[in-house]
């Protein structure tokens, strides 16, 4: 029982990074309806962005919000020049457009750092506290909180905010949208900014628990694209309990039944609910009507 | 001087002209209707005037300044609202937000805008009771009234309604020009419409487009005197038009 609380409490914890970055997935997805394959490579740019913040000599929270900073930045960057100019193509040149510029970002890392993983130091000092029969790690408390805290975010802003409401109905229908007067490019953009930030507060904070590598990316984005797969494509609540369930069953399944085979877990998973429930577990919120 | 004017305006879609120069006026004040059959052009004027559809030739003047060629977002801000064929509300926002995101075309706060599509409802009082459905769950001429609502939220002074009686039931189709009465007393409207009977009983002037090209142009009453023109568009002894 205590592991099972112990492994429980590490599966939320790397579950919520698989949720930051579905998060993200998710949202560039319904604006534009592209899957973003770079959207990993976001992570690792911002765990090496963190690193080099860090080794330059900033203390830790001004590294973080240059690294996030430069997230945003990158965004911007990445919208203007991946997606904007395809904006009038079909979803294929985008989607290609994409895993070119995640093949870039990688291979740019790698020749800027070398093959060599780097490594980050936590946030806090202190490696953590036991708290009865768990030991609660410092960092990953520090994911889950962050991660909490950006689910209310999110929540508050796209449901209770007007600007929330134009990126909505921007992602539900661009040619209405245009009509009533909001500025479809801008919303995109907003849309790439924030999912760039998501997905690099994934990075920088998984970065102390993992290497900071160049794989570290495509690791994360392909466990956070079965977790959005498994919450039901294109919604935001699936993807944040699909990651976190998907964070959850691989920590189990690595103790119980297979180191080895951990990453198979989750690939698993996914394979049973592509075979019998392809909609995921929250399907389509706006259904058809006939 | 007309609010909307349009002189020899020609769209091509690919290979296809949709338009091959329609020339036609709107005064202010006025109910103005564009009949034609299916596929004569009606919709892609509209389209033309909101920005949806980039003119290949021809002028647009709005209020004397010229709008061909502008995007949609800059048109709604001069102050023509676009209410499209189909309704096209959002599927996954509610009645009220669909209703709020209308006045995005202008500067005013939230609580403004909130309180203004409040009182959209006494327009609509038949979708009050929706307030907070989402959109996808309303039937065809609750989709329309929220449409109609949401492009009055821009506040313009020419609204575009395409084919707001399509596929909508007799009783229904009634409402909605009623609403159309109503809206006439502030507002210079644009109607699109395949029912003849429906848009002429509303309309100041109406013109009558066959393939691209405006064939006739008259009074309510002058239209409906015209036999041959009956015969073919009004819907007359020969053929009735849903």
């Amino acid at each position: 029982m205590d592991l099972a609380l112990q492994l429980l409490f590490t599966g939320i914890g790397i579950g919520a990074v698989y949720a930051l970055v579905a998060l993200g997935f998710v949202l560039i997805f319904r604006a534009t309806n592209v899957v973003n394959f770079a959207q990993g490579e976001f992570s690792m740019v911002a765990a090496y962005l963190m690193v080099v913040a860090v080794e330059a000599g900033l203390p830790y929270w001004a590294a973080f919000i240059v690294a996030l900073l430069g997230m945003a930045l990158l965004g911007v960057v990445f919208n203007l020049g991946v997606y904007y100019p395809l904006r009038h193509r079909t979803y294929l040149p985008v989607i290609i457009a994409t895993i070119g510029a995640s093949i870039l970002l990688a291979n740019s890392v790698l020749a800027i750092y070398g093959p060599q993983p780097q490594v980050l130091q936590g946030w806090f000092d202190t490696p953590g506290i036991q708290l009865g029969p768990v030991y609660l790690d410092s960092q990953y408390l520090l994911i889950i909180g962050v991660t909490i805290c950006l689910v209310i975010f999110n929540f508050w802003f796209f449901e209770k905010t007007l600007l929330g409401k134009k990126l909505q109905a921007t992602s539900q229908d661009k040619e209405i949208a245009s009509l009533l007067g909001i500025s479809v490019s801008t919303m995109i953009m907003i849309t790439f900014i924030y999912s760039a930030v998501l997905g690099g507060l994934a990075g920088i904070l998984v970065a102390p628990v993992l290497f900071v590598s160049i794989q570290m990316g495509s690791t994360i984005a392909l466990k956070a694209f079965a977790a959005t797969i498994i919450g039901g494509f294109g919604d935001v609540a699936g993807a944040i309990i699909g990651g976190l369930s998907l964070g959850v069953i691989e920590t189990f399944g690595a103790a119980y039944i297979s180191v080895p085979y951990k990453d198979g877990f989750a690939f698993l998973v996914l394979v049973a609910f592509l075979i019998f429930r392809p909609q995921g577990i929250f399907g389509e919120r706006v259904a058809e009507k006939a | 001087m007309p609010l909307l004017e349009i002189r020899n305006l020609v769209v091509r879609y690919g290979e296809i002209e949709a338009l091959r120069g329609v020339t036609c006026a709107v005064e202010e004040g006025q109910v103005v209707t564009l009949l034609g059959a299916n596929g004569a052009g009606k919709s892609t004027t509209l389209r033309a005037i909101s920005g949806l559809a980039k003119p290949t030739s021809g002028e647009i003047l709005f209020d004397g300044k010229s709008i061909a060629g502008l995007g949609p977002e800059a048109i709604v801000r001069m102050g023509i609202s676009h209410v499209p064929e189909g309704r096209r509300v959002f599927p996954g926002l509610t009645v009220k937000e669909n209703i709020m995101l209308g006045a995005s075309n202008r500067k005013a706060s939230t609580s403004e805008i909130s309180r203004e599509a409040d009182a959209m409802f006494d327009l609509f009082p038949d979708i009050r009771k929706f307030t907070n459905a989402l959109g996808w769950t309303l039937s065809g001429g609750q989709l329309q009234m929220v449409a109609v609502a949401r492009g009055l939220m821009a506040k313009p002074r020419l609204l575009l309604l395409d084919e707001p009686s399509l596929g909508l039931a007799p009783v229904i189709v009634q409402a909605v020009f009623k609403i159309i009465s109503e809206i006439r007393r502030s507002t210079t409207v644009l109607l699109v419409e395949q029912n003849a009977r429906m848009g002429l009983s509303v309309a100041d002037y109406g013109y009558v487009l066959e393939t691209g090209r405006i064939v006739l142009g008259g009074k309510p009453d002058e239209l409906w005197g015209n036999e041959a023109i009956r015969a073919a568009y009004l819907g007359g002894h020969a053929k009735v038009s849903a």
